[in-house]
């Protein structure tokens, strides 16, 4: 699908992401699906390495190692890479490095600020808010959501839940809850609440 | 040769030829530079990017740099050290762990520098692909789970014009695959095994390696292949007394940095089930054994009458037994002598000066039709190909279709003799009427410095006269000792052949593989052969000698260099070298008889003027040049004894097929 784009064309449009990791891993992949040409070994190697990392940090099983050794690949890489594709990559990640450290060290404590990395994130339906429409309910496509439909003449019901391992967080029960009921939260603030 | 240039490596003054690949410059000097992916004569990819060194202050990578005056090179440094532990790190993090029990171990590239560079373990993402294994065929095992992807195999492969390897996917998770991801024998290989012997690690190795002892355990020897006229240099394992492995014994980087599947997988024959290892008697149409006491009697009994004798020998041993079966002969008088070199060359044709074809920058191929696909000549095809590959252009001159013809620059097809005499009539005189092809042939034999012409022996007179212009010329035997059966003074011409082989006389001693069948006329047939061969289940009496590895020796091959064989393994109990028999037998008969060793063979050879002669264009008809038959039938007991015999029946499937 990507494979005809150039690295010119994947740098703009990893743009439209604005959590760092998620940039980092887009631009990754993009890069080893089309541009990289595995002529050179460590390029292809060190972005293969790259890429498991920085998924691990998005999924939220990174650890503060994790940043350092990034940091050590891309630059190996970017003095080591025999083109400029190689160079231009392994640049990209030392600067999304340097400059947004903080979110890396965010995503290790497995929240993403960006509400981008989808595995740190938890769709949760705020009780207050619902108003058991069930609206919800029928555009689920995981049948994760759970409850029961307010009805009128009835008292004692299900009160509407997701399940989060079922949850795809595709986002569809968003856009339909007219309450505003139901929102994003990180991994890390619900382990917090289960905790307390 | 190049200049000298002045040139600092790792703050040392060198002087070293300009243009020299760094790698190889440094290696000159002591330096190593380590690297994975180089391969000595060709040019440097740059793919695992080991070889980075500071030239000048800039990072650069050495295999493919030249040398260049007042370049200032360090080698190693802290940040290059660095670098080269990453990559190295990077590496481990995808090949398997295991070299415990690695069959490589010990010459393994990547456990040199990871040992060097003091990696233990990675400290990246352990990467597991869980390839299949190819192991379909009995010679050569590939497991893509230990490749690096440096690429050595594909470029050699690819240099020599086989071309079975390739690159399938890139990156991470790519493999070294053949044409549809076949096993090899369906892919077209030919089983010469030049990737087995460049591959770093243990992605590509032999066979039966596994649990073959390890290989600080083996000792090497250096030996040369006496399957056909290339007479391959090789290098000998030998594991408690029994040969593990045989690899190539050219120089790294050299032309002639092959060896074809008789070489290196032929060497199972030695133990086979038709070796002879007892003296043997006909006695009712059946093999007895008997003792040498016995057998050397019986023969010192036939061999009184020294004009009913004829002895034959092949082209294929070596230069000291020749030399001793000649003085022996002479010493008994014996005048009925000759060798299979009379079946496609004689003196004549053989004896021309020395030649070394790395040198050339023009060759051109006469009536000679070398192919790695049927292993004739295979070796002289790589060098071949290999040197067009590096710039040489290529010139074919043959009555028959050739596969060189595919790489070269001119091909004249026709009758040869034709060719010759037209182009030298070109160059003596430019305005004759010639044909387009001929006329761009001399002027690329014009322009070139230093021409090539390599012929078959029965076109080598005419192709000669190109000598005594400019040049060298050779003609390429069919056996490996050829020329020096000849050169050792071996009388040599067909007629005498055909008398003794078919006529006959009434004692007929054939020595080695000779292919002919029984004379009619013959009442008493010796056979001294390693092994039981057509001829020798005829004979009368048997009379076991040492394989090609149990003996020293030297050969001198068609180029004229002086090559030894050392002794890998001892011989079996019972068996002796041709000289301790000829010597045995003189010492029975109370002949005096010199055994020859080395220091005659050289002083011979230093005593033999070597030159072109002035003489007709013309092609020998007494001269039978059948490359294909002869080289096959005198392989026949290696073929049949080995695991070679398995190759033969699936080339047999496929080409049916």
């Amino acid at each position: 699908m990507n494979e005809k784009k150039n690295l010119k064309e994947i740098f703009k449009d990893i743009q439209q992401h604005s959590c760092v990791v998620k940039q980092c891993l887009k631009l990754i992949e993009y890069f080893l699906a089309g541009p990289m040409c595995g002529r050179c070994l460590p390029c292809p190697m060190s972005s293969y390495e790259m890429k498991i990392i920085l998924n691990k940090i998005s999924i939220g099983n990174g650890k503060l190692q994790n940043i350092e050794l990034l940091q050590e690949i891309a630059q190996n890489m970017f003095i080591l890479s025999m083109c400029k594709k190689g160079k231009d990559v392994a640049k990209f990640i030392i600067e999304s490095l340097e400059k947004h450290k903080d979110e890396y060290i965010a995503h290790i404590e497995k929240c993403c600020n960006k509400n981008e990395c989808l595995a740190l994130k938890i769709y949760k339906i705020i009780s207050e808010k619902c108003v058991m429409c069930g609206k919800c309910l029928e555009v689920c496509n995981e049948s994760a959501i759970v409850g029961e439909k307010k009805l009128p003449f009835r008292i004692g019901y299900i009160p509407f839940e997701i399940i989060p391992q079922r949850c795809s967080r595709c986002g569809e029960c968003i856009k339909v809850c007219e309450y505003g009921a139901i929102e994003i939260v990180n991994i890390k603030e619900l382990e917090t609440v289960l905790v307390e | 040769m190049a200049k000298l240039v002045k040139v600092r490596i790792d703050g040392k003054e060198y002087n070293l030829p300009e243009g020299m690949n760094l790698i190889d410059a440094a290696e000159s000097v002591g330096i190593h530079i380590p690297n994975l992916c180089y391969l000595k004569g060709m040019k440097g990819i740059g793919a695992c990017r080991m070889c980075m060194v500071e030239i000048g202050g800039r990072m650069s990578i050495a295999c493919n740099t030249r040398i260049k005056e007042g370049m200032d090179i360090i080698t190693e440094n802290e940040k290059i050290k660095e670098m080269r532990k990453f990559i190295i790190d990077l590496i481990i993090s995808m090949h398997p762990l295991d070299c415990m029990t690695c069959s490589k171990a010990g010459v393994c590239e990547l456990q040199k520098y990871a040992y060097e560079y003091g990696v233990k373990k990675t400290s990246f993402t352990r990467k597991q692909f869980g390839f299949s294994i190819d192991d379909k065929n009995p010679f050569i095992k590939r497991e893509p789970d230990y490749c690096i992807l440096c690429g050595r195999c594909i470029r050699i492969c690819k240099e020599q014009g086989t071309a079975v390897l390739d690159f399938y996917g890139r990156g991470v998770g790519s493999k070294v695959v053949t044409a549809e991801d076949k096993p090899l024998q369906e892919a077209g290989c030919t089983f010469c095994g030049s990737c087995l012997d460049v591959c770093p690690v243990n992605a590509i190795s032999e066979a039966d390696k596994w649990r073959k002892g390890r290989e600080w355990e083996y000792k090497k020897v250096n030996s040369v292949c006496l399957s056909c006229g290339s007479a391959c240099e090789t290098i000998v394992s030998i594991y408690n007394n029994d040969i593990a492995k045989v690899n190539i014994g050219a120089e790294k980087g050299s032309i002639e940095y092959y060896l074809c599947a008789y070489g290196r997988f032929g060497f199972d024959y030695i133990n086979s089930e038709t070796r002879i290892v007892t003296p043997q008697k006909k006695v009712n149409g059946e093999f007895k054994p008997i003792s040498w006491q016995e057998a050397l009697e019986t023969v010192a009994e036939m061999l009184k009458g020294p004009e009913q004798v004829g002895i034959v020998t092949t082209g294929n041993l070596v230069n000291e037994d020749i030399l001793t079966i000649k003085n022996f002969a002479e010493a008994l008088g014996i005048k009925n002598i000759s060798s299979t070199v009379s079946l496609y060359a004689d003196n004549e044709s053989l004896l021309g000066p020395s030649v070394e074809i790395d040198k050339a920058d023009l060759l051109i191929i006469v009536g000679l039709n070398p192919s790695q696909w049927d292993r004739v000549l295979a070796g002289i095809d790589v060098a071949i190909r290999r040197k067009v590959a590096r710039g040489a252009k290529l010139i074919i001159m043959n009555s028959e279709s050739s596969k060189l013809s595919d790489i070269a620059n001119i091909v004249l097809k026709g009758e040869e003799t034709d060719f010759i005499s037209a182009m030298l009539k070109a160059l003596n005189n430019s305005n004759i009427d010639i044909s387009e092809d001929v006329k761009s042939a001399v002027e690329y034999f014009e322009k070139a410095e230093n021409p090539l012409v390599i012929s078959s022996t029965p076109l080598f007179e005419a192709a000669s006269q190109f000598g005594l212009i400019k040049g060298s010329v050779v003609a390429v035997p069919l056996e490996a000792n050829a020329k020096g059966t000849v050169m050792m003074g071996l009388k040599c011409n067909s007629k005498d052949y055909k008398d003794i082989t078919s006529k006959g006389v009434k004692v007929l001693y054939a020595i080695g593989e000779v292919p002919i069948k029984r004379p009619d006329s013959t009442e008493f047939l010796i056979v001294q052969h390693s092994h039981l061969n057509e001829l020798g289940k005829e004979a009368d009496i048997l009379l076991p000698t040492t394989t090609s590895y149990e003996m020293q020796g030297t050969v001198i091959d068609y180029q004229g260099n002086l090559k030894r064989l050392q002794k890998a393994i001892e011989p079996l109990e019972d068996v002796m070298t041709n000289r301790e028999i000829f010597k045995n037998l003189a010492d029975k008969m109370n002949v005096p008889l010199k055994v020859a060793d080395t220091s005659d063979v050289i002083k011979i050879i230093e005593g033999i003027k070597l030159e072109f002669k002035n003489k007709e264009i013309s092609k020998r008809t007494d001269l039978i040049y059948k490359p294909k038959d002869l080289i096959s039938s005198i392989n026949k007991t290696m073929i049949e004894g080995s695991r070679l015999f398995w190759l033969k029946e699936i080339e047999k499937i496929t080409m049916n097929v």
